[in-house]
């Protein structure tokens, strides 16, 4: 018992070990599984990135613990064990610390939004290095110090300022989530957070303790492996819990197990419950259609802008049309509703605007940056120059041959066989105009969309 | 060549994959679907596919027009009215980016004085930003003209114009400008000029098929041509055209050096053009694609190179001036043309130096020019497929 409570190796440690090990492996498998079985699509940038990040930085914490806590039995020290990699920098800035500063840059992202109304000043990808630095600064003076014994502990003096800058980052996570408690989070963001808190300050709570208690006495041998069993415990459990508690939407859909949670909402209007941007309605009058209107005017109506989509699709210029839609949508939610309109934004620049956007379109570069340096997401005039741009664009490219395409046709058709009360027919379109005879390519952006319009189990908008 | 073979064996199942999925009514239609494309690849084996590739603004939709108007019926009166509000439309964003640049000038630059507008033009050009900021232009009447060509020639806009290479000017801008009377009458029909000189961003994806039968009905070839959008957000397209590809026209518009990208401002559109031009050559697809490179837009080359030293491009900035006029021009051509060729050797793969690569220099609006480079175009491919089939 002295013996392997000083070498590691007592069958609690391996217990310990198991146990972790098997939630890293949950963790694992409960990343991958939105990708791997429900085939959503990838979304770039920080909301594909942090949860990456966050499992590496989980599972650093673990080894690091496992490592730097006399877990294991080496028979011979190698200098890759040094104290100084594991329980230093491993744990520290690329553990904990990383974990960490990854909720902190999310929840630093809702504050900008929802509360300052515009989006963050500096991107992810700076921010959370910055907000590493006093991590990284820490791992360097203490590597220069060298302060810890052979077993990789350290004197109380040291473990002080351990301990707060743990807490120090609680508490940063803890204020930027207090500052947007009252916003109505539609996906649940600030409960989330909360929880996540709550989780991880009691977690913490018995970790430190455990940590004390190991670092303090290490001459009471049963302390010794009672505490770092319990340290790798609550850090496996931490590590899950925290991760599987989402606080971000586009978080949300990244890290959901269920898939019925995607299809629910097809669009970002459905999730958001903006009225009628459902299903059509069977009994709507069908006004006439005249090719001689403005194109704006026809396609207020809500068959036309389908059809017109559809058509959009076909030649490989459907991203204009898709965002009027969701620009249309967005109109439809009322100006004393922020928080709602500032989702719809914020979904419509991520999808639509930012340069290399998974559907970015076509519009000048002043636009572009007026909308990202915007001030109020929820402005009702946002978007309206792109809007203007776009409309002009298809006016002059698609709207002439819309008139002579297929789509235009069935379009008409289902007008007459509408009003004389007969059962639609579904429409799949073989197109007859100008344009694009030849590409019916299988991995086209858009191909899915145009070719299925009518079956509506394609959720294009899964990957929000 | 494996390679592609595994690539379409690929394209073949996701599309098997993509019509189990329909719902079993659909099955049928996807049946049909099928057969059709089956049917159409056969019938499209001896039809060339060209693509017109390029950045934004560089030429690819003008040539696409002359090739209409060249090998096809051209355009009738209905279409060449199509082109009225487009014509229009030029004719007020034009005047709307010049007033809105000359106030910003006049705000910005230390020498502002020259960029002040008189004040009876000042509510002109109020008037007019706002009409160019909307979707909906009102019909341009003479009335319209008149206060447009007012403002056009007041000196804070000419000095303006003359400068703006920061502001998205269209090229047309001048020629639409001095045709204004012409362009308000009542009864106006734009002529095959103003067509070809209209400016419209193209999305999406063009085609059209003809067959070059000229004078010497000697080429027998049927071409598809395609043509696309050039600005960043319409390339991620162009790939589902990239297979079977029996000539890249690549439009590079040399006059370009000294402008900043329609979409993104901070970049330079020549810089542009050579890193998309690299990254055109090195698609695996186009392994045994012609390259046809038309260093388009010669006109204003010719003009802009007297004033503008070429260096002002990084890609270019070891250029040195030798002489004035026309020798100068010429100087500057070749160095531009030597730039593109060694940029082509660079990017391309030691076992793809058999594919065809000739630099023409063009002016898309000149129809006369257009049509002896493509028909040098025309014969360049039909002596490559000769002897591809061994018969040359």
């Amino acid at each position: 018992m002295t013996s392997c409570a000083v070498n590691g190796g007592c069958p609690t440690d391996y217990s310990a070990i198991a146990i972790a090990t098997i939630s890293m492996i949950l963790l694992l498998w409960r990343s991958s599984v939105p990708f791997l079985v429900h085939k959503i699509s990838r979304t770039n940038g920080s909301g594909f990135w942090i949860p990456v990040i966050q499992v590496f930085g989980s599972l650093n914490l673990l080894l690091s613990i496992v490592m730097s806590v006399n877990f294991l039995k080496f028979k011979r020290r190698h200098w890759w064990q040094s104290c100084y990699i594991w329980a230093v920098w491993m744990e520290g800035p690329l553990g904990f610390g990383l974990l960490l500063s990854c909720r902190i840059t999310q929840a630093f992202h809702l504050y900008n939004i929802f509360l300052k109304r515009h989006l963050a000043p500096i991107r992810s990808y700076i921010f959370l290095p910055l907000i590493l630095l006093p991590w990284i600064s820490g791992a360097a003076f203490v590597h220069v110090k060298k302060p810890l014994n052979y077993r990789c502990h350290m004197g109380a003096h040291w473990i002080m300022p351990t301990v707060f800058l743990h807490a120090v980052y609680i508490s940063l996570l803890f204020g930027f989530t207090w500052t947007i408690r009252h916003i109505e989070f539609r996906f649940n963001e600030v409960k989330d957070l909360w929880k996540g808190i709550l989780v991880s300050a009691t977690c913490i709570g018995v970790w430190i303790v455990s940590y004390v208690l190991n670092e303090v006495h290490d001459d009471i041998s049963w302390l010794q492996v009672a505490s770092r069993f319990f340290l790798l415990l609550t850090a496996s459990v931490l590590v899950l819990v925290f991760f599987s508690i989402s606080s971000s939407q586009p978080l949300f859909s990244q890290i959901s197990l269920r898939k019925r949670e995607h299809l629910e909402f097809e669009t970002m209007g459905q999730a958001l419950g903006i009225p009628d941007s459902g299903l059509l309605l069977q009994r709507d009058p069908t006004p006439v259609i005249d090719p001689n209107e403005p194109l704006d005017k026809l396609l207020l109506d809500k068959r036309f802008r389908q059809s017109f989509m559809a058509f959009a699709d076909s030649c490989l210029a459907g991203e204009s049309m898709h965002f009027y839609n969701e620009v249309h949508e967005l109109g439809k939610i009322p100006a004393d509703d922020p928080v709602r309109r500032i989702y719809m934004a914020r979904h419509i620049i991520e999808k639509y605007i930012i340069p290399g956007a998974t559907m970015e379109v076509n519009i000048s570069h002043r636009t572009r940056q007026d909308i990202l340096t915007t001030n109020n997401l929820a402005h009702p005039d946002l978007f309206h120059n792109s809007i203007n741009e776009v409309l002009q664009l298809m006016k002059m490219n698609l709207a002439k041959d819309y008139w002579s395409s297929m789509f235009f046709i069935k379009f008409k058709e289902e007008a007459n066989v509408r009003s004389s009360g007969l059962e639609i027919e579904q429409m799949a379109g073989w197109n007859a105009s100008p344009r694009l005879s030849s590409v019916h390519c299988a991995d086209d952006p858009f191909h899915h969309e145009n070719l299925f319009k009518g079956s509506g189990s394609v959720t294009h908008d899964s990957g929000k | 060549m494996l390679s592609i073979v595994i690539e379409n064996m690929g394209l073949l199942c996701s599309k098997h994959r993509h019509y189990n999925e329909a719902d079993n009514g659909e099955n049928a239609q996807a049946a049909e679907i099928e057969r059709r494309i089956e049917q159409e690849t056969k019938a499209e084996k001896h039809i060339q596919k060209l693509l017109l590739l390029g950045a934004g603004d560089s030429g690819k939709s003008t040539i696409f027009k002359q090739i209409k108007l060249l090998f096809q019926s051209g355009f009738d009166e209905g279409e060449l009215k199509s082109y009225i509000p487009v014509i229009h439309a030029n004719v007020y964003q034009t005047i709307k980016v010049l007033y809105d640049g000359c106030e910003e000038l006049a705000q910005n630059e230390p020498n502002s004085s020259k960029y002040v507008i008189s004040s009876e033009n000042k509510e002109i050009g109020e008037k007019f930003s706002e009409i160019g900021g909307r979707f909906d232009y009102p019909s341009l009447t003479k009335e319209l003209a008149q206060e447009i060509d007012t403002l056009w020639k007041d000196a804070a806009i000419q000095e303006t114009y003359a400068q703006g290479k920061g502001l998205q000017v269209p090229d047309c801008a001048l020629y639409f400008m001095e045709n204004l009377e012409r362009l308000s009458a009542a009864n106006y029909v734009p002529t095959k000029d103003d067509v070809l000189y209209a400016r419209v961003r193209t999305t999406g994806v063009v085609e059209i098929q003809f067959s070059p039968v000229g004078k010497n009905k000697r080429s027998g070839e049927v071409y598809r041509l395609f043509d696309v959008g050039g600005q960043r957000n319409e390339r991620r397209k162009w790939i589902h055209l990239f297979e079977g590809v029996t000539a890249v026209i690549f439009c590079a518009a040399i006059s370009d050096y000294d402008q900043a990208l329609f979409e993104d401002e901070s970049k330079n559109r020549m810089t542009e053009t050579k890193e998309l031009f690299e990254w055109i050559l090195k698609q695996p697809c186009f392994e045994k694609t012609s390259f046809m490179l038309f260093l388009n837009k010669f006109d204003i080359f010719e003009k802009k190179v007297l004033k503008v030293p070429l260096n002002v491009c990084n890609w270019f900035k070891d250029y040195q001036p030798v002489s004035t006029g026309n020798q100068e021009i010429e100087h500057a051509y070749e160095f531009v043309k030597k730039k593109f060729e060694e940029l082509y050797f660079q990017s391309t793969a030691p076992d793809r130096v058999d594919r065809v690569f000739k630099i023409y220099s063009t002016t898309a609006l000149d129809q006369k020019l257009v049509k002896k480079t493509f028909k040098l175009v025309d014969e360049t491919l039909l002596r490559r497929n000769l002897s591809e089939a061994g018969l040359l």
